[in-house]
């Protein structure tokens, strides 16, 4: 049986990113009220209060920062509700696509009739993060590597090497997803950059530069699923999910010795594009999960919008921006309006609910009635990510 | 100084200690290794599959009868990058600016990250030769750093 179109948002909010700079003014705030804030701001746009909200589900993408496993049960506490059904996402960046498909199955099943999902971070607030994984403690950390900025570059220097790829093609998307970042009033970067500004930014670890990576913010995101059925009655523009695939520790070739330029979001979005019963060609935007800029390219060869190793002649031949022919990230995805910690998956999941609903403000696209999302989270030890999820979203069943 | 220009004891003139790994049941042997100059890796004893990093069991058959093979300490470049920032790890690494990490395709059939020293980071290639010498981390602990061989 297909999830195709049994499952829609009718609300969504997101806060806006801040570095918590208190000498500037800025708050800063713990992740349980940034959980609060967008749970405010979705019910909100749903035209819902907690009332509406109580005996049914929740679902909780686990902060970054030091938190109690036990999170779920606390926000619930916090906002005064008692659930049918709560699921807590532990999967990095794809950790908010999961938490919707997971809502599309519990309210497709007739466990509940609506799931507030929501994701809140505040790296700027907290020094402690919780260990994402072993490896990074005992065989990276130790080793000299420099958290996923080095992995990246890793994997980025062997996508160059393989295939050629040159800096101008990442910086392409650095310095698109920066103009659509200057029309997103929630996002932290608002000046644009050029590709000047992008090639002499500063080496991090070099091939990547300070602008193919994110900042990290304070933030959080929030949407309401219901079912089908429900949304059309209560909702005038509800977003429905028409596909999702999943594919978490995807191998391409050998185990030990494979082929690190490829994701598993290909495998996904086969998936996602055969439940949603759409081609590449059907989509009107993608919004790709942009820790890296190279991880945009990656992911738009493995999705087939090109062969493999293709990608950067790709970017170079369209036009991605808002108004072009695939327009990508048109809030500035996290590159340029901001990374929540883990609540960063989101950020590319909420834009695309607000295309599709005709709520992009000055970067909307015209006639914007089916996108692709990605999440992709954990990049593994001398390997790709981890996690990879793909949803196809739409205005029409 | 070792004659690759590494610090067999890093504490000399750096006070601040680098990061230490938790040493798990099933890497104590390769900790070990690394301790007398060796890189031993798992391998299956049921099918015979390298496996770096260690696991509990084996990632193809799922064995739990796993060797630690002497893996020869000659490997190449598979790719790298020049580290001009200490993001995410101790600032015990800032005197070590800049420095090439790498993952070594080892001869033994597994990758592994690890520092290539003793050339330029610059002059890091892929495909380039490279072997194995050590690190003492503590009396307990020593990683891999690699430097280029003809």
């Amino acid at each position: 049986m297909s999830l195709r179109g049994k499952a829609a948002i009718v609300g969504y909010g997101e806060t806006s990113f801040t570095r918590a700079n208190v000498s500037r003014g800025e708050p800063r705030l713990s992740y349980w009220e940034y959980f609060s804030l967008a749970a405010e701001l979705a019910l909100e746009n749903a035209g819902m209060s907690k009332k509406d909200l109580d005996n049914q589900g929740l679902a909780i993408v686990h902060p970054e920062v030091n938190h109690p496993i036990f999170v779920g049960v606390e926000v619930a506490e916090n906002l005064g509700i008692t659930t049918r059904w709560m699921i807590t996402t532990s999967h990095g960046g794809s950790s908010g696509l999961v938490s919707l498909a997971q809502a599309a199955l519990a309210v497709n099943s007739g466990i509940v009739d609506r799931v507030l999902c929501i994701a809140g971070d505040a790296p700027m607030t907290y020094g402690d993060t919780m260990m994402l994984t072993e490896h990074r403690r005992d065989y990276e950390k130790p080793f000299g590597v420099m958290g996923p900025t080095s992995l990246f570059a890793l994997v980025m220097r062997r996508h160059m090497h393989q295939y050629g790829t040159r800096p101008e093609q990442t910086g392409k998307i650095a310095v698109t997803q920066r103009d659509h970042a200057v029309l997103n009033p929630n996002a932290i970067f608002r000046k644009p950059i050029s590709m000047d500004d992008y090639l002499s930014s500063k080496m991090i670890a070099e091939p990547i530069r300070m602008l193919d990576t994110v900042m990290r913010v304070n933030g959080g995101s929030a949407f309401i699923v219901t079912s089908a059925e429900e949304a059309r009655k209560i909702c005038p523009k509800p977003v429905y999910l028409l596909g999702f695939g999943e594919c978490d520790n995807y191998y391409h070739g050998a185990k030990q010795l494979g082929d690190v330029t490829f994701t598993g979001v290909g495998q996904a979005s086969r998936d996602a594009m055969t439940m949603a019963g759409v081609t590449r060609g059907d989509l009107d935007f993608l919004q790709p999960y942009d820790d890296y800029t190279i991880a945009v390219l990656m992911q738009i060869e493995d999705i087939g919008f090109c062969e493999k190793g293709k990608g950067g002649k790709f970017i170079e031949e369209t036009d991605i921006s808002y108004k072009g022919e695939l327009p990508i990230n048109t809030g500035g995805g996290q590159i340029s309006a901001g990374q929540p910690g883990l609540a960063g998956g989101q950020v590319n999941l909420i834009e695309g609910i607000r295309q599709l609903r005709g709520e992009g403000g000055e970067r909307q696209i015209d006639d914007a009635r089916l996108g692709m999302i990605t999440g992709i989270g954990a990049l593994q030890y001398g390997r790709n990510v981890g996690f990879n999820s793909v949803g196809i979203l739409g205005t029409e069943v | 100084m070792s004659k690759f220009g590494v610090s067999a004891d890093h504490t000399e003139g750096n006070k601040r200690p680098k990061p230490l790994p938790e040493i798990t049941p099933f890497a104590q042997e390769f900790w070990e290794g690394t301790k007398k100059g060796e890189l031993r890796i798992q391998r299956c004893r049921s099918c015979g599959h390298s496996q770096w990093i260690p696991r509990p069991n084996c990632e193809e058959c799922s064995s739990r009868d796993l060797a630690s093979e002497l893996s020869s300490l000659s490997g190449v470049v598979y790719s790298f990058t020049i580290i001009r920032q200490v993001v995410m790890n101790s600032s015990a690494f800032e005197a070590e600016l800049p420095f090439a990490l790498a993952v070594i395709e080892l001869s033994s059939g597994v990758r592994l990250i690890a520092q290539v020293v003793g050339v330029e980071p610059e002059k890091v290639s892929i495909g380039m030769k490279v072997e194995a010498t050590f690190e003492d981390l503590s009396d307990k602990v020593a990683v891999p750093k690699f430097h280029p061989v003809a």
